[in-house]
């Protein structure tokens, strides 16, 4: 069940939930990605995180298809935090669980790759000097290409 | 008489092929209900129940169902849905969660099925989500409500006894959610803040064409502003799918406008 929220999240639960009273799960691989103090200026002290409501749920749920579609997957987590964050803290979890090791590693970078450059997320980040909108990178888009190929 | 298009000549299933058929914008309306102990729904309203948002999490069960119908109804095609929207309605009158589904589609077969699809398993959820405090629960009334575009015409369902007691609301109308009318715009995040517009409602006849592009110019004419619509890096979703220049537009969509997402 994937899952966008202020809260935070602990990503040992979440992995604990995906396996629980399982035994046919061979492979977790679980990517958290954290607040960053530097980015595009050096003093980030922290970030707004806004979302669409609505098509968000839809985004991560068609990625979630895509990659259930591409290898045999026996789960998938998907959390997104939105709000007021600082650094250091979590702010996005991908939990995937296969019986090889290989299916888990391609699936969870082909998640985080299309929800960089498909899920309607959109941060903006406060520093001493101001706030901005954070602007897209062009890597994240390249990543994404990887794919398609 | 009509007959059944899913039997051939001899009286066996096939599927029907619709390679020839016009393309129309269709939209099918389905309803059902869900009914339960009033200590449930006071749970599920408060969102007390172990399983966590019900709400939500049927919502979502529905619009993936509605998107899989083909792979659980052996003759229905595969469609490319435009828009699924599924609703609730708290009835603590009759202790029920009302559900209605939503499905849009331009194409050559009509969405009733997605509709139903998506009410079915949406209640299916619900009893699942619930069914740890209140095993009694009933699910029905799963319905058509309305169907519009295609050959077969559009369709209505007609009033049934329950309805005429609640008939005062009048004309066609009768138990039924009344759609908005006119375009709802929105634009999110740093476009948000650019233009210092957040959401907008425009009249569909106000457009020229009726697709983004359309739209786009309808806005601009308003408000100058509104040129940065055209920015190349900026983009649009129509009923939260992502769409362009070239989508088509009907009345009573949501259009949202926004710079590349940088989530993650």
């Amino acid at each position: 069940m994937n899952r966008v929220q202020q809260t935070p999240f602990d990503p040992g639960e979440e992995q604990r939930a995906l396996t629980d009273g399982r035994t046919d799960i061979g492979a977790i691989v679980s990517f958290t990605g954290l607040v960053r103090d530097f980015n595009e200026r050096p003093d980030v002290t922290g970030l707004t995180l806004e979302h669409y409501p609505g098509m968000t749920e839809t985004a991560l749920a068609d990625i979630e298809d895509q990659a259930r579609r591409r290898w045999s997957l026996q789960g998938v987590r998907i959390i997104h935090r939105v709000g007021r964050l600082s650094p250091g803290d979590p702010i996005v979890l991908v939990v995937v669980a296969s019986a090889h090791r290989r299916e888990a590693f391609m699936a969870c970078d082909f998640i985080m790759d299309y929800l960089k450059t498909r899920a309607p997320f959109w941060k903006k980040e406060h520093t001493h000097s101001g706030h901005y909108w954070v602007a897209e990178r062009e890597t994240d888009q390249r990543d994404a290409n990887r794919w398609e190929e | 008489m009509k007959n059944l298009s899913h039997i051939n000549a001899r009286g066996e299933a096939h599927m029907v092929d619709v390679a020839d058929k016009e393309e129309s914008r269709r939209e099918a309306v389905a309803s059902g209900y869900i009914q339960m102990l009033p200590a449930t729904l006071a749970l599920l309203v408060d969102g007390e129940l172990p399983k966590g948002d019900v709400l939500a999490t049927a919502r979502i069960a529905g619009i993936q169902a509605a998107k899989r119908t083909h792979e659980l109804i052996p003759l229905c095609h595969a469609l490319p849905l435009s828009n699924v929207e599924v609703d609730f309605q708290i009835d603590e009158t009759h202790s029920r969660v009302r559900v209605s589904a939503t499905c849009r589609l331009k194409g050559r077969t009509g969405v009733e099925m997605e509709a139903l699809t998506a009410v079915s398993v949406t209640c299916l959820t619900l009893y699942d989500m619930c069914k740890a405090v209140d095993k009694g629960m009933i699910i029905g009334s799963i319905q058509l409500d309305t169907k519009t575009g295609g050959k077969s015409g559009d369709y209505r369902r007609v009033a049934d006894d329950e309805q005429i007691v609640t008939a005062s609301c009048g004309d066609g109308e009768i138990g039924m959610p009344s759609r908005r009318s006119g375009l709802r715009v929105k634009c999110l995040a740093e476009l948000r803040e650019r233009l210092g517009v957040h959401e907008l409602d425009i009249e569909f006849d106000e457009l020229e064409v009726a697709n983004i592009a359309g739209l786009k110019k309808a806005l601009r004419n308003r408000d100058s502003r509104f040129s940065h619509l055209s920015e190349q890096r900026i983009l649009c979703a129509v009923n939260q799918v992502m769409g362009s220049d070239e989508t088509p537009l009907s009345d009573g969509d949501e259009v949202a406008f926004f710079p590349p997402v940088t989530g993650g």
